[in-house]
């Protein structure tokens, strides 16, 4: 027992960065951990003297599967909102906007502590914007409060914005996490909204395409 | 030989306690990058003890492919930051 | 005598491992950390090689490609990971 010591501590290691791989909570520290767990693993392998399998997991287990893995957390976690062009013309706040300002910055430390993105997504009219929430192809839709056309009593709130959310989950956390004064947090799957100014018509022509 | 193996052992655990208690996540991928350079040449030295040249093979490749999976990993999270 | 000369160098890798290795667990700097992980550990893992090369010279050309691999990536990932956590985790 005492000369195969070393054995048993290398493989005590591969059931110790397990149990550090399930405890995380970021997905992107864990894959940093599946990393470590794929390097412990091959050299646990290949000290049973499994070369073919250690191999595999070096290049498939830890290579190719963290890189696949990293792409695809980043594209799902993440927070698709619609808004109006006219309204934030750029994220980069090259027009000082409240938008760019206040909002965008407070809805991403909300976010952040459920290790979600924000990922802004300019729309041409309102009825694309409209479109786009319905078809789900956003999560949420940040609109300027006068631009609401129904009466849905949060005409009381003196919130200059109207965040409406698809769903439900994410509506709870936003509603809790954001500060009523700048912007007013709603929950429908549907949205009327109507056009402050009359579109320009190369929009119009754009939403006849869409369909 | 043995004694240098466990030596190897013990440096190996500093790292993995590392990457469990720091919350950074650049400290995470330090101690990632100790681990899969030190995993490799602990291979190696498997693969001497026991006069194994496959087992050798696979370490040395595993060394530089090891790496390759770090610099990619690294470049996804700056992405993910800048954004 | 060779003998004793390889155990040397893997014992003094493994010193440069623990040098290396542990201001890992002190809280400094990302930089900081890297400078020393990348330096004590590339050299200590090198002689761990050199040792292993003097205990088997019969299986040279694959230490020696481990040599030439370790000091080119290390190298090259000491600085693609300054290079990413300097320019990406400021503005997070």
């Amino acid at each position: 027992m005492l000369e195969n010591l070393d054995v048993v501590a290398i493989a005590a290691l591969l059931p110790l960065t397990a149990c550090m791989l399930v405890t995380q909570v970021d997905p992107y520290h864990a894959l940093i951990i599946r990393g470590i767990l794929g390097a412990v693993a091959a050299l646990v392998y290949a000290l049973f003297g499994a070369a073919d399998v250690a191999l595999t997991e070096a290049l498939v287990g830890t290579m190719l599967s963290i890189t696949l893995y990293a792409i695809a957390v980043r594209s799902s976690m993440s927070l698709r909102l619609g808004t109006l062009a006219t309204a934030a013309p750029n994220l980069d706040a090259a027009v000082p906007s409240a938008l760019g300002q206040q909002l965008f910055p407070a809805l991403r430390q909300a976010i952040k502590k459920h290790h979600l993105r924000l990922e802004v997504l300019p729309y041409a009219s309102p009825q694309a914007l409209q479109f786009a929430l319905e078809n789900k192809e956003i999560h949420a839709v940040c609109v300027p409060a006068e631009q609401l056309a129904t009466t849905q009593g949060t005409d009381d709130v003196a919130a200059p914005y109207l965040l409406n959310v698809r769903i439900p989950r994410l509506y709870e956390t936003l509603a809790a996490a954001l500060p009523p004064e700048l912007v007013a947090v709603s929950f429908s799957r549907a949205l009327r909204l109507t056009s402050a100014a009359p579109p320009p018509p190369d929009s119009q022509l754009q939403n006849a395409l869409e369909g | 030989m043995n004694g240098i193996l466990l030596a190897m052992i013990l440096a190996l655990l500093i790292p993995i306690y590392e990457a469990w208690q720091d919350e950074d996540i650049w400290q995470k991928m330090l101690a990632f990058a100790s681990i899969a350079t030190k995993t490799s040449i602990m291979i190696l030295v498997v693969s001497v003890l026991r006069d194994d040249w496959m087992i050798g093979l696979v370490g040395v490749l595993i060394l530089s492919v090891g790496n390759a999976a770090l610099m990619l990993l690294a470049h996804i999270i700056r992405r993910l930051n800048e954004a | 005598m060779i003998d004793i000369f390889s155990y040397g160098l893997m014992v003094l890798g493994v010193i440069f491992w623990f040098w290396g290795t542990l201001p890992l667990l002190g809280h400094r700097s990302v930089l900081f950390k890297l400078h020393s992980l990348s330096v004590a550990d590339t050299l200590g893992s090198m002689s761990i090689v050199v040792g292993l090369l003097l205990k088997i010279p019969s299986e040279w050309p694959l230490l020696v490609l481990a040599l030439i691999c370790l000091a080119i990536w290390n190298t090259v990932l000491g600085y693609v990971l300054a290079y990413c956590s300097s320019t990406g985790g400021e503005d997070a």
